[in-house]
């Protein structure tokens, strides 16, 4: 049993030596690292590959006086699956192919294992998936460890809490105005997990303050098969929108049987599988209206980089690029110039840049914020100019932009419409139920 | 001078005659050797963590073994031992401060306990329905896990949990050393008057209660060992990974667990050991085939199960190595007469 | 009131759904002995059987039904011939050769339909409501499902040939043999009927559910707490328990919304009180002579 173990031994070190000779010393490793089975992993790959070839076609980064081409190197976490795996994974991929940057993670359990591992081994690791505030937090508290880690996208779960309030609002507004309802009432329903229980605290305290009435808590288990028995509870509770948290196959099942009973309210809020192309057959065809937040939407244009970026990866991969596939502006926006303009790719120089650079992306722009204390936290900031993500709504089949449409984020503060939005549609069992 | 030769010697003398007589003793001494001296031949980090990983899992194992193997009570819920261990070395460190050579020890001792309260209610149950209870215990945890999100971290877990060690190497040595050490110490339970006891209960309950035993206390000393070492295993897996989750707790590690054990051949402690040596770093191995790497692992021990359904380890420790009929002692299969009582060995 | 007829009509719907799992894998174990962890990984791949013949191809449903239940059980009969009977007299290779065999199947899944999440159209579409609950067409399909399969395998098991011999190798394998039943045949067909009543609980039950590889481990938690609770070997047993443990469901989810995650939890409580009071289940038939 143990000659195994030597064998094994053996067979990695010609492994090792294979590797460590089949590439030169004239490219930059570096490693995409996602559950590669499921479609958050493939959205990781497709945008770093897309990204990839797209630099070694102009020849390469420019890195002091001589051009590095990328090499990418996979990585499959199964981060779903089995946490030890993905820290296993992590090691791997710099202990053993070396890579010298590192995208990717998604589920925040095991993103804070890896994050532990390559800045052990002070690797810069750009988070493209998790959007653990902690993540960030370790950056502030302990500096000299954590400097290596970057937000890339989402931006954190306290954004995404403002944000999806700013939808709600202007759901509620909408539906006062077109209905005639006096007060709005919100059911609040939210897949059991860490991340949402700050934000269902967050909205059990706002509503009230945005003139809306909350009339429920709901929290079933994020892989839920059946909500019917929550549904009939909301529907007793004459809801009018449905403020939902999901990330897990629960929006999916919610969606659909929501839409099958035709309960008369509408969804907003975050509902991660509504954000994905298969939601509508998932749905069996039920989710439609169901409103939620997402990065990109066919059509809609943050800046004059997102067309290109989208309309490519539609017409490579079929699908509307997910926000995991940001690994492209991790790549190509932020690591590239932040390597050419440095001249290295020694990891600390590269930091010391990159924290102070504001930059343009498809998403918007992005800048990393310092903590109320002045620490650098690698966080990416939100607000009109920098990164509002979008509201999307699926109308008939299709995922339609519908927010920000008409925006001010402040009284003061310039209106904003990205181009390609439409208006929110209500569903026409709801108009028929309240349009007395 | 003249005492160390003598000991020396003696090592000599032991070693021939006790140790390379068998082939299977033989591969444990050079098991010891290679896990103590493998950083000694390799420094690469990634093929240390997957030995110091094995050799965590290993001891899970071997207490699996101890538990369901030597006692027959199937236990499909081994991961609570696990979680337990894990969750309170973790709870200890980040909220008592206390260094890992404490909360292990405490951590497993919460194991203990856990162990006791699945104990006695599944004292009077047996067979499938124990089987079937046991899977019932972890789900049970994850789910308080989940209702007090604030202190156990919810489905995060907890991290930020202290280092073992400083280094790749020394993390290495206490596992490796851990490992050997409680292997060995759970070899010589089960020969010890208590292990003939466990197994006895396995064969025929009735007939050990009939001798006047009190077996209820033997089951449940059971659990509590085997929780003890089980809890050792999630402290020291908690503070290697620097995190404890749910995901300690799931059913498919309380699956993992199983097949590692009865892979290896349950009702011996090297076997369950033995498998996780083989089969951990397999799946890491098959990794240069990402697709398939889990379809391959469950394939490969499916073909292995078809033609060793007694585990691995049994049956090539039955292909090397006789049992002489007069005198029950073992002797290498090449051999025509026992070694000690001559009697022929067909 | 509304909340007890909603608590009634939810626990009546999920019991159903418990008891068509259950009652498969009871069959299996009571006559061989057999804890088949694959149960749920059959009906997994059952349900995307029918994802394939009506989204793929376009068929009706009901095509779906038929094609996974042949296609279902000529798998499990395959495996059960080629892998388990082999082994089947060492019970702990037998446990993992199942949950390996799961294992494959999970994978193999995935390799052709990838982790993302799949959905079947409902055999029956629509809703109606009772009462003031709104019950989909679906649903009420599944509890007339479980009762039919109940009503069936009943006539099935007492007034059949096959189904005395099924009974009687449930009773006493070896004796069973000796009064010259094939038990070994015995054995393989009630494999089959086991696996093709997971299949047809696949049909029924999984328009209601998400498609994604790991489906199977869920339900399997749930059927084998089911099936203890009720007593192993019994049918009986294993119907009223999986109405026992979707009420109890029922009234977690409906008594503290806040907390239906723990509905799982809750259920599994009540199976090991049930165990503390009653060692064999409900209805369980001690095995005497297997100590």
């Amino acid at each position: 049993m143990e000659k195994l173990g030597k064998g094994i031994f053996i067979f990695a070190m010609v492994i090792l030596f294979a590797a460590s000779s089949a590439f030169g010393q004239e490219v930059i490793k570096i490693g995409v690292i996602g559950p590669m089975q499921f479609v958050q992993g493939i959205g990781h790959w497709n945008g770093a590959t897309m990204a990839a070839e797209e630099i070694n076609a102009k020849g390469g980064i420019q890195v002091g006086n001589k051009k590095m081409k990328i090499a990418l190197v996979k990585a499959d976490s199964n981060e779903f699956i089995n946490v030890t795996d993905a820290t296993n994974a992590m090691e791997r991929l710099i202990t053993r192919d070396k890579v010298d940057f590192i995208v990717g993670g998604f589920r925040s359990e095991a993103v804070l294992a890896m994050q532990d591992i390559a800045m052990e081994n002070k690797k810069i690791f750009i988070g493209v998936g998790a959007s653990l505030t902690e993540l960030c937090n370790r950056v502030a508290k302990n500096y000299n460890t954590y400097k290596y880690w970057f937000r890339g996208s989402p931006f954190h779960d306290m954004y995404l809490v403002q944000t999806s309030f700013i939808h709600l609002g202007t759901v509620g507004a909408i539906l006062k105005g077109a209905l005639n309802i006096p007060k709005i009432k919100v059911a609040i329903v939210g897949e059991k997990a860490m991340w949402t229980e700050g934000m269902i605290k967050a909205a059990e305290a706002n509503i009230p303050k945005m003139g809306m009435e909350v009339v429920g808590i709901w929290q079933p288990s994020d892989k839920a098969t059946d909500v019917t028995a929550e549904l009939s509870a909301i529907q007793r509770s004459e809801a009018h929108v449905i403020f939902t948290i999901f990330s897990a196959s629960v929006g999916i099942t919610f969606a659909r049987q929501a839409g099958e009973l035709k309960i008369p309210a509408m969804q907003v809020g975050i509902n991660v599988e509504a954000q994905k192309d298969g939601f509508w057959q998932a749905t069996q065809k039920m989710g439609n209206y169901v409103m939620t937040m997402n990065t990109y939407a066919r059509g809609v244009e943050y800046n004059e980089l997102t067309k290109p970026f989208v309309d490519t990866y539609i017409k490579r991969f079929g699908e509307v690029p997910a926000y995991t596939a940001d690994t492209y502006t991790a790549i190509i926006y932020t690591l590239a110039p932040a390597i050419e303009k440095v001249g290295t790719i020694d990891s600390d120089k590269v930091v010391a840049f990159m924290e102070n650079d504001v930059h343009k992306a498809p998403s918007g722009v992005l800048a990393y914020l310092k903590d109320a204390e002045g620490r650098p936290l690698h966080e990416v900031r939100w607000g009109p100019g920098y990164l509002t993500s979008l509201g999307v709504q699926w109308q008939d089949g299709e995922l339609k932009g519908v927010w920000p449409n008409k925006w001010k984020a402040t009284p003061e503060a310039p209106e904003i419409t990205y181009s390609g939005m439409v208006p929110v549609k209500i569903p026409p069992w709801m108009v028929e139920k309240y349009k007395k | 001078m003249d005492l160390i030769l003598f000991y020396l010697k003696k090592l000599f003398t032991v070693l021939k005659n006790e140790v390379l007589v068998l082939p299977s003793r033989v591969v444990v001494v050079l098991f010891f050797i290679f896990l103590l001296l493998l950083p000694v031949f390799t420094k690469d980090s990634y093929l240390l963590r997957i030995f110091t990983l094995t050799s965590i899992f290993a001891i899970l194992a071997a207490s699996w073994d101890l538990l369901s193997g030597f006692t027959g009570q199937m236990n499909f819920g081994h991961a609570l031992f696990f979680g337990v261990g894990a969750y309170g070395a973790a709870l200890l460190n980040l909220h008592g401060h206390i260094p890992p050579w404490g909360t292990i020890p405490l951590g497993a001792l919460g194991a203990v306990l856990a162990g006791l309260i699945i104990g006695i209610p599944c004292l009077r149950l047996r067979g499938t329905y124990l089987a079937l209870t046991t899977l019932a215990f972890p789900i049970i945890l994850i789910g308080i896990i989940y209702a007090f999100p604030n202190f156990t971290g919810g489905e995060l877990g907890i991290s930020g949990v202290a280092r073992l060690a400083r280094s790749r190497v020394a993390n290495y040595y206490i596992a490796v050393v851990v490992m050997l050490g409680l292997c060995t110490i759970m070899w010589k339970i089960t020969d010890s008057n208590t292990g003939i006891i466990f197994h006895a209960i396995r064969e025929d309950e009735l007939a050990v209660r009939a001798a006047g035993i009190n077996t209820t206390r033997y089951k449940l000393l059971a659990f509590c060992l085997s929780g003890f070492f089980a809890g050792v295993s999630g402290g020291l897996y908690a503070h290697f990974m620097r995190i404890a989750g749910p995901s300690t707790l799931e059913v498919s590690m309380s699956f993992q667990v199983v097949i590692w054990a009865i892979f290896g051949g349950i009702v011996t402690i090297y076997g369950p050991v033995g498998a996780v040596f083989i089969l951990f770093p397999l799946l890491e191995f098959l990794r240069f085939w990402q697709d398939y790497r889990t379809l391959m692992f469950a394939c490969v021990i499916l073909v292995i199960l078809l033609y060793m359904p007694d585990g691995l380890f049994r049956w090539l420790r039955d292909k090397i190595e006789k049992e002489c009929p007069r005198c029950k002692i073992r002797n290498i299969a090449m051999r025509n007469t026992c070694r000690v009582c001559t009697a022929p060995l067909d | 009131m509304a909340l007890i007829i909603d608590i009634i009509i939810s626990g009546l719907i999920s019991g159903s759904v418990y008891a068509l799992l259950a009652i498969g894998f009871s069959l299996i174990f009571g006559v061989a002995r057999i804890v088949n962890f694959a149960h749920t990984a059959f009906y997994m791949v059952a349900a995307y059987c029918i994802y394939v013949v009506t989204q793929k191809m376009g068929f009706h449903p009901m095509w779906g039904m038929v094609a996974a239940i042949v296609l279902v059980t000529l798998l499990g009969i395959i495996s059960y011939k080629v892998l388990i009977n082999p082994i089947r007299e060492h019970e702990g290779a037998v446990l993992i050769a199942t949950i390996a065999l799961a294992m494959i199947f999970q994978e193999v899944m995935s390799l052709i339909f990838t982790g993302t999440y799949l959905s079947v159209p409902s055999l029956v579409k629509g809703y109606f409501t009772i009462l003031g609950v709104k019950v989909f067409f679906q649903q009420l399909l599944t509890f007339f499902a479980a009762l039919l399969v109940m009503a069936v395998l009943w006539v099935l098991l007492m007034r059949t040939k096959l189904g005395l011999a099924i009974r009687s190798t449930a009773q006493d394998r070896e004796v069973a043999n000796l009064m010259g039943i094939n038990e070994a045949r015995v054995a393989m067909m009630t494999m089959g009927l086991s696996v093709g009543l997971a299949a047809f609980t696949g049909a029924i039950v999984v328009p209601l559910t998400i498609l994604q590889p790991h489906m199977w481990m869920h339900p399997l938690i749930m059927m084998m707490a089911v099936v203890v609770l009720g007593g192993l070997g019994s049918l009986k047993g294993s119907f009223l328990g999986a109405y026992i443990l979707g009420f109890a469901e029922a009234l977690v989810v409906f008594l503290a919304p806040m907390g239906a995650y723990l509905k799982g939890s809750v259920a599994l409580s009540v199976m090991i009180v049930v165990l503390l009071i009653r060692p064999e289940g409900l209805f369980g038939v001690y095995f005497e002579e297997e100590r």
